[in-house]
């Protein structure tokens, strides 16, 4: 780097010059190049920024007053080691260490680092990335799963108290039924006083069941269903951000050929969500094993609905299971009540809509189809509705 | 008078037959939609009891068909699910008597 040397060889120097400077000068990355010493030779703009220390003040000055207390210690060790054993722990590799600013603070950046032979000895380049905007982004997807998580856990038992309630409801229904005959069948004869007491004390203890569930489904029903303008491409990528973040599936190929100008569906996004990463995650585990490991997303169009399509390349549904495969409890997954799906159905047909299963979709394994209503400049009318129509 | 029940949940289909025929009905039941057109369509002075989730062709589709007939029966929708679920799925055209389950010998009888 010595001003003499360099005009020695290039014929306009000053150009070349001017070039790595303005390189360096306008480069996002700060870039640090130091001697087998550990001493700054050169410190770009973004450095300056980074460090908060002008060239002038580091320049000569040995690197690890740019790094935290604990590189700090180690840095002469891991040079001299590396010098001498030519072992290489970060040249050509790269890591996510910590660097420190002239004031103290402490931050993450990810460290690349070059080497070169120069007529003065090896030198050394560092490439810094400033990792704190990425850290703030991670976190903030973070912080979006858990909260999705919370949300999805309590709008999850209502759901659950809904399907719950609504599967029960059905031989409740049958019992009462049966009973009633049952007691008219025994009074028209005039028979059996005591057989109609039986019955009779049947009937009520049927017709208490039936009020816990009552009582259930008022509990339910009472939250409004928040209903907003949702554009389905964003709800899709969020979905498929927060399924994938979350589990390793590097080796499945995700295909989403939602696109981007779709008419928007009204609906509550939090349990569409819910019912999407359901879905989703559905998917990935049925394709995991399989010799094709593909999911595929879409949404389209059809009538006043959005159907939106996630298949996947699994072994699909035996078509055994196709019958009670929305049930309550009728899961055949390990480790689950087997309700994901009734509880999905049932936020589904709650929007005026439902979910029904393809058992040998386009991808080679099931597809799942959920339908809602497209939104409507009339729907705030309707929700306003006569007072009649709420329940 | 007859009382046609579409209902696709057998034990109930099955007990408001029996209930309904212990009354003193006559009753036929049809597990769906389907096989209800199968038969002659119901006459005015029958009464039509359906469920809303049946399988394949749903129950709202059925009672607005039935609707739309010369002479249309009376019909009663069946449903576990919320008044306003259902007000949705009808809209403000159609709005059938609805009763909602358990159900019970009382309100049932109330409405035939």
């Amino acid at each position: 780097m010595r001003e003499e040397q360099t005009r020695s060889v290039s014929a306009v120097p000053s150009v070349s010059e001017a070039r790595l400077e303005s390189v360096l000068g306008t480069a996002v990355d700060g870039i640090v190049v130091m001697d087998d010493r550990a001493r700054i030779l050169l410190f770009n703009k973004a450095c300056e920024t980074l460090f908060g220390y002008t060239t002038e003040e580091v320049r000569g000055r040995n690197v690890k007053v740019l790094m935290p207390a604990e590189y700090a210690h180690a840095h002469d060790g891991y040079l001299n080691n590396y010098l001498e054993t030519g072992e290489k722990r970060i040249i050509g590799i790269g890591r996510e260490v910590r660097g420190m600013h002239r004031d103290g603070t402490e931050f993450p950046i990810e460290l690349s680092v070059g080497e070169a032979a120069t007529p003065e000895g090896r030198q050394f380049i560092g490439i810094i990335r400033d990792l704190r905007q990425r850290k703030a982004v991670e976190r903030r997807l973070a912080e979006a799963q858990a909260q999705l998580v919370n949300v999805t856990r309590i709008s999850a038992l209502d759901e659950m108290g809904a399907a719950i309630a609504h599967e029960l409801n059905q031989p409740l229904t049958a019992i009462m039924l049966y009973l009633q005959a049952a007691k008219r069948k025994v009074g028209d004869d005039h028979r059996d006083e005591k057989l109609i007491e039986i019955v009779d004390k049947g009937v009520r203890e049927a017709e208490r069941a039936s009020q816990i569930i009552q009582r259930m489904r008022r509990f339910v029903e009472k939250r409004d269903p928040e209903r907003r303008s949702v554009n389905v491409a964003r709800l899709v990528n969020e979905c498929l951000d927060l399924v994938t973040m979350g589990t390793d599936c590097s080796n499945i190929e995700i295909v989403n050929s939602v696109v981007d100008n779709l008419p928007d569906i009204a609906v509550d996004p939090v349990q569409i969500q819910q019912i999407l990463i359901n879905l989703i995650r559905n998917a990935l585990d049925a394709v995991r094993q399989a010799p094709v490991k593909r999911v595929g997303v879409s949404a389209a169009v059809s009538g006043g609905d959005m159907l939106i399509r996630i298949s996947d390349s699994g072994g699909g549904v035996p078509p055994e299971v196709v019958p009670t495969l929305f049930r309550a409890f009728s899961g055949a997954k390990k480790g689950g009540l087997g309700l994901g799906l009734t509880i999905s159905r049932s936020i589904a047909q709650n929007h005026g809509g439902d979910l029904a299963v393809e058992p040998n979709g386009g991808e080679g394994g099931a597809a799942f189809v959920l339908r809602l209503p497209v939104d409507t400049p009339t729907r705030e009318g309707q929700a306003a509705g006569p007072p009649g129509r709420k329940g | 008078m007859t009382i046609h029940i579409v209902e696709d949940d057998p034990g109930v289909g099955d007990s408001l037959a029996l209930l309904l025929g212990e009354i003193g009905h006559e009753v036929e039941v049809y597990p769906d939609a389907e096989s209800f057109f199968e038969n002659a369509p119901p006459g005015p002075q029958d009464i039509l009891i359906v469920d809303l989730g049946l399988p394949g062709l749903s129950g709202v589709q059925l009672i607005r068909w039935v609707a739309r007939l010369a002479a249309p029966p009376r019909v009663i929708a069946i449903t576990g699910q919320s008044r306003r679920a259902i007000a949705e799925l009808f809209g403000d055209d159609l709005q059938p008597v609805l009763l909602r389950k358990p159900l019970t010998e009382e309100a049932l009888v109330a409405l035939l």
